[in-house]
């Protein structure tokens, strides 16, 4: 019996060695310890056994009943073991392939300029109004204090369709129309973007162009005002080291006038070929509201005072992303606006 | 203006370089552009001075001329000019030197003489000077052996000034001398103006009358006897060329050059040429016609002003001389006109003709009323001087109502309001006194008295924006604007737009801007039917090109012209969309503003996606639109939408559908007709799209009500039905959703195959429909039985299941 039982152990020993998978493994199971089992009959025949053999035997038997259990756990084990590392093996991924094609588009350089704008315009507590790109002659140049036959019409060369009906050749007529829209209510804070037209076509200038316009009229509303909102606005936007320059000029819309520069994103104000070495570069127009256009919109202009300006969005793109051809917004070459986020 | 600074400074002592004077012209709002030279000479051309001039012995042409170079032996030099004589001053251009446009010059035998340089006319050194067939004689007090360009004062920066319309009163280098006066405080001084004058008065044999003298407030007129035409004095010629003028006789130079330094146009008629010895200021007569001395023969009528003679016109007043009284070198007598037009004729004239003068520029700005006669008496100076005229005493002047100096109030305090900072009246004061303002102290405010050269100051603010200027813009403060609070976030349109332009780039699309004008070509290539109201596009008056002629009534020509630019750049993956205004006229030719629209459009080909390793790619077509589309709806809260099949005059007959928001039609997709697709010249299949933007802002509906989660499990079960082709999918869906007794939630189509293993002529289409009741949880019968009515109502639309 004990050399039966040895035997058995032996046998066994082998063969759950030599498994080589779960199925094998559940087979050598019912096959030693299974009802049916080997191990089981011989436990089974034990009565047949003289008494005093029976502790021993039974002793043995019962022992390697737990081994083969043993056994048969950690072999079981061992194989799942080997099969999950197969398997994560056989899924294993090359991370360096391209992730799924979501291909964003992009926006318009022009468009991104223009909510920047907007952005910081809004923060600082202006609207944003909108008036027609068709425009009368009465909004385009009258009401601004730019009569017929006056020289300063020639600042601004003109698409007609007819005598009293053109392109607009700025923002500057919705000034105006807000201000009749809103008087006598006080203040009016608005900034309005939008395309404009002049006749005009080379490498800087675009027949077809878009500006903002920039109004604030209150009680009080000053120079200095002016000043402080137009250096805000360029720290915002070109960087918060920004400096700006105002020199005088001439709009017949706004009395005293100016000129914006911000000093060269590109030398920092040394002097290079982009600012002609002058260490600035214009960015926009801007004065106080002339008491006429405060007067035909509406306003008393020894009650209140207005600043107002108008920038190019196409300039300030140019100088933010260092374009040098204006024309390069409108071709719309997919390989151009692709390069914008 | 081109402003050269050695000429500025006979009328002004300036302590500044010129780079410094442009820097403080420019701080004060005389922008100088550039800080420019007339000319480079080149080097190794100097004066030489003509010791002795000898015939040529093997030419009659040619003389051999010994030149004094400055210093060593006097160069033999062969030359061929006419013009030469010994004791003169001419350019020498010795071996080594490079004129423009030809070789260096080297010592060479000519005709058998040596010659150890060349003699230069004006043009052969590059400059406008001389006449072209003679050697350039220069003043004989210039130094012997001087480099030329040193000589000629080539070196002298000119300060070219970009003036606003504003500053007229700097067109003329004294008004230039005033406004640095005023940031120097170094004094003016004025050129001699006053003429020798003879015995016989102007008004013996001259008359002036002005017949309008709304149009001419001023005429004066002298006469000046014994001219001798030529050209003026090299100095002259150089002033003028460095102001941009081209010299042409002195008696013409001289007006020019007293026009540069006053700003007072002048011009100058051949009296003989002046019938009757009378000068009438008139309107023109319906029928007049006038030679101007450009030659172009002008008709005239009364919107213009004339200078007439006995016997008609004789130039247009303030614009242009006529032809017939030009000076010519025949010319004896000079009669002198300085005069004041009205600003509106004369640009109306000027445009009207095309004829954009010097002195028109002026009057359309305005001329200082005050230097009227001082400029006559200068012109008339100089004429003595350098033509050797006889001045006829007295200067005849028309002038019925003189023109008084401005006053205009200026109250300190309000300046101070209006800057934003603390301006003191004794700075006020000091500032307008500087700039010539004489100042009267009333009560709190001033009484300012404007000098009559400043026409462009009329208002309390203007003299404002004076003080300001001069006290410097930089030192005034940066602060806020302060007062009542007002919501600013931008409008619900703007802010849709934004969204709009979120969405579809995050579909994958391109923005692109293009212009609102387009070609009539483009508008035509889309078939359009007679009728159409996009054909009514509004026409520019005075486009730059036929391409750019006609206002966009439809966004297609832009998307369809951007996808043929990239098709030429090789882009042939391209998702496009644009947003922006098209113009329908309510009339045409417009009486009022067209109504502007906002439309989106979209632009579609290729493949999408790009092919890559990940996913299969499928034409980038209707679908592919219409998926961008439901995005864009979706976003909005735009519910309710169908497309319906549509007919497109530019689209594929049976790949098109109209997208309609309720009743009402909200835009279109549509695969391009073929014929369209090739009039664009186009390599493969494009898809357009195009929305009225104003009607999804206003069917928009950002804020969604939320439902209650569903408290009890769905089924799910799939159905799969083979139709013929042309049965709308939407229609199964809806016979789907109508034949569920209301437990279908959701129909979503999973599958569709056409081809092998299908009748021709039909497609197959698999759905998942959810089963939910919002009170209790389903039962597998009740669904059964559900799904046994939908397959029902599939079989009577004709539809055969499969299983």
């Amino acid at each position: 019996m004990l050399d039966q039982i040895a035997q058995l152990e032996e046998e066994a020993l082998r063969e759950i060695e030599a498994a080589q998978d779960m199925e094998a493994l559940k087979e050598l199971r019912v096959r030693y310890l299974g009802k049916k089992g080997a191990l089981t009959a011989l436990l089974r025949r034990m009565g047949d056994l003289p008494p005093e053999q029976r502790p021993a035997a039974g002793q043995k038997a019962n022992s390697l009943r737990k081994k083969l259990e043993e056994l048969l756990r950690r072999k079981e084990e061992e194989l799942r073991a080997a099969a999950a590392a197969a398997r994560i093996e056989e899924e294993r991924i090359d991370v360096t392939l391209p992730g799924a094609p979501f291909k964003l588009g992009r926006k318009h350089p022009l468009t991104l300029v223009l909510e920047e704008i907007t952005a910081i315009f809004t923060g600082l507590g202006f609207q944003v109004a909108r008036g027609p790109e068709i425009e009368s002659e009465y909004y385009n140049f009258e009401a601004l204090n730019i009569p017929a036959d006056h020289p300063a019409r020639d600042m601004q060369d003109s698409f007609y369709f007819t005598p009293q009906i053109l392109l607009r050749t700025h923002t500057s007529p919705v000034q105006v129309r807000t201000m009749e829209k809103k008087a006598p209510h006080l203040p009016v804070r608005i900034i309005a973007p939008g395309k404009v037209y002049r006749r005009d076509d080379d490498a800087t200038h675009s027949p077809m162009f878009h500006q903002v316009e920039g109004l604030a009229v209150d009680r009080g509303v000053t120079f200095a005002d002016l000043k402080g909102t137009l250096l805000l606005f360029a720290r915002e936007m070109f960087g918060p080291d920004q400096r700006i320059r105002l020199r005088p000029s001439f709009f017949p819309f706004t009395e005293p006038s100016a000129e914006v520069d911000i000093a060269c994103i590109i030398c920092r104000g040394e002097g290079c070929r982009v600012c002609g070495h002058s260490g600035w570069l214009e960015i926009l127009g801007c004065g106080m509201v002339h008491p006429r256009v405060l007067e035909v919109s509406g306003y008393d202009p020894e009650d209140v005072t207005g600043f107002a300006f108008g920038m190019g969005v196409e300039r300030i793109a140019m100088i933010k992303y260092g374009i040098d051809d204006i024309r390069l917004f409108f071709a719309n070459d997919l390989r151009f606006l692709k390069q914008f986020r | 203006m081109r402003i050269p600074y050695s000429w500025l400074k006979e009328y002004i002592d300036l302590g500044l370089s010129p780079e410094e004077l442009a820097e403080q012209l420019t701080h004060a709002g005389i922008e100088v552009d550039a800080v420019e030279r007339l000319a480079e000479l080149p080097a190794r051309v100097v004066v030489g001075e003509i010791v002795s001039l000898a015939p040529h012995p093997g030419s009659s042409n040619l003389s051999i001329a010994a030149v004094d170079p400055g210093g060593g032996p006097a160069l033999q030099v062969v030359c061929g000019a006419p013009n030469i004589a010994a004791g003169q001053k001419v350019p020498l251009a010795l071996p080594g030197a490079v004129l423009p446009g030809r070789g260096p010059i080297e010592a060479a035998e000519i005709r058998g003489v040596r010659s150890e340089g060349m003699l230069c006319s004006g043009e052969e050194l590059g400059l406008e000077l001389g006449s072209p067939d003679g050697i350039l004689i220069l003043d004989p007090d210039v130094k012997t052996g001087q480099p030329l360009g040193e000589a000629l004062g080539l070196d002298d920066p000119i300060l070219v000034l970009d003036l606003t319309p504003n500053r007229a009163d700097c067109l003329g280098m004294l008004g230039v001398a005033y406004e640095v006066a005023a940031l120097t405080g170094a004094a003016v001084k004025h050129p001699p103006a006053s003429p020798p004058e003879g015995e016989e008065p102007t008004s013996e044999v001259l008359q002036v009358e002005v017949e309008e003298p709304s149009l001419c407030s001023r005429y004066t007129a002298r006469v000046i006897d014994d001219i001798a035409v030529g050209p003026s004095p090299l100095w002259m010629q150089l002033r003028l060329l460095k102001a941009g003028l081209r010299p042409i006789s002195n008696i013409v130079d001289i007006t020019n050059y007293v026009m540069w330094e006053y700003g007072q146009p002048l011009h100058a008629f051949d009296f003989q040429l002046i019938r009757g010895g009378r000068i009438i200021v008139r309107r023109a007569r319906p029928g007049e016609i006038l030679v101007t001395l450009d030659g172009v023969e002008r008709s005239l009528d009364e919107e213009v002003l004339v200078i007439a003679d006995a016997a008609g016109p004789v130039a247009l007043g303030g614009v242009m001389g006529g032809e017939s009284s030009e000076i010519k070198p025949s010319t004896r007598r000079v009669l002198l006109e300085a005069a004041l037009f009205n600003a509106a004729n004369i640009r109306r004239t000027s445009r009207r003709y095309g004829i954009p003068s010097e002195a028109s520029q002026r009057f359309e700005r305005g001329v200082n009323p005050q230097w009227v006669a001082e400029a006559s008496g200068r012109a008339a100076l100089l004429m003595a001087q350098l033509a050797g005229g006889k001045v006829l005493r007295g200067l005849l002047d028309s002038n019925p109502a003189p023109v008084e100096p401005r006053r205009v109030t200026v109250r300190p305090h309000r300046m101070s309001e209006i800057l934003g900072m603390k301006i003191t009246p004794e700075e006020v004061r000091e500032i307008l006194e500087r700039l010539g303002f004489a100042v009267d102290p009333a009560g709190r405010s001033f009484e300012v008295t404007v000098p009559l050269r400043r026409g462009d100051i009329s208002l309390e603010e203007d003299v404002v924006e004076e003080v300001a200027r001069l006290y410097g813009y930089e030192k005034i403060p940066a602060t806020l604007p302060r007062g009542e609070m007002q919501e600013s976030r931008e409008g619900l349109p703007g802010r849709l737009q934004g969204l709009a332009r979120d969405t579809l780039t995050a579909c994958g699309f391109n923005e692109i801007i293009t212009y609102s004008f387009i070609s009539p070509a483009e508008l035509r290539s889309l078939r359009l039917p007679e009728g159409d109201y996009r054909l009514q596009a509004i026409p520019l008056q005075n486009p730059l090109s036929e391409e750019q002629s006609i206002m966009r009534t439809t966004l297609l020509p832009g998307i369809l012209k951007t996808m043929q630019y990239n098709f030429h750049q090789r882009e042939m993956n391209q998702l496009l969309f644009e947003i922006g205004a098209v113009f329908l006229p309510r009339q045409l030719p417009l009486a009022e503003l067209p109504q502007e629209k906002l439309r989106l459009s979209l632009g579609a080909t290729g493949q999408f996606p790009e092919a890559n390793w990940y996913s299969p790619s499928q034409p980038a077509g209707f679908f592919v639109l219409k998926g961008a589309v439901e995005a864009l709806l979706h976003r909005f809260g735009i519910a309710g939408v169908r497309y319906l099949p549509a007919e497109l005059p530019f689209a594929h007959p049976t790949r098109a559908a109209a997208i309609m928001i309720g009743e009402e039609e909200a835009g279109f997709i549509g695969e391009l007709r073929p014929e369209v697709a090739e009039a664009w010249d186009y390599p493969q299949p494009a898809t357009v799209a195009e929305l009225d933007l104003d009607l999804l802002i206003a069917k928009a509906n950002l804020v969604p009500r939320v439902a209650p989660l569903p408290r009890y499990p769905a089924g799910l079960r799939d159905i799969a039905v083979l139709v013929p082709r042309s049965m709308p999918a939407e229609k199964l869906e809806r016979c789907i959703y109508e034949a569920g007794g209301g437990l279908v939630e959701k129909v979503a189509l999973f599958d569709l195959y056409e081809g092998a293993q299908i009748p021709a002529g039909k497609r197959s289409l698999a759905f998942t429909i959810t089963f939910r009741h919002p009170q209790r949880t389903l039962t597998e019968a009740e669904i059964n039985a559900a799904q046994a009515d939908i397959e029902a109502a599939l079989a009577r639309l004709g539809a055969e299941l499969r299983r």
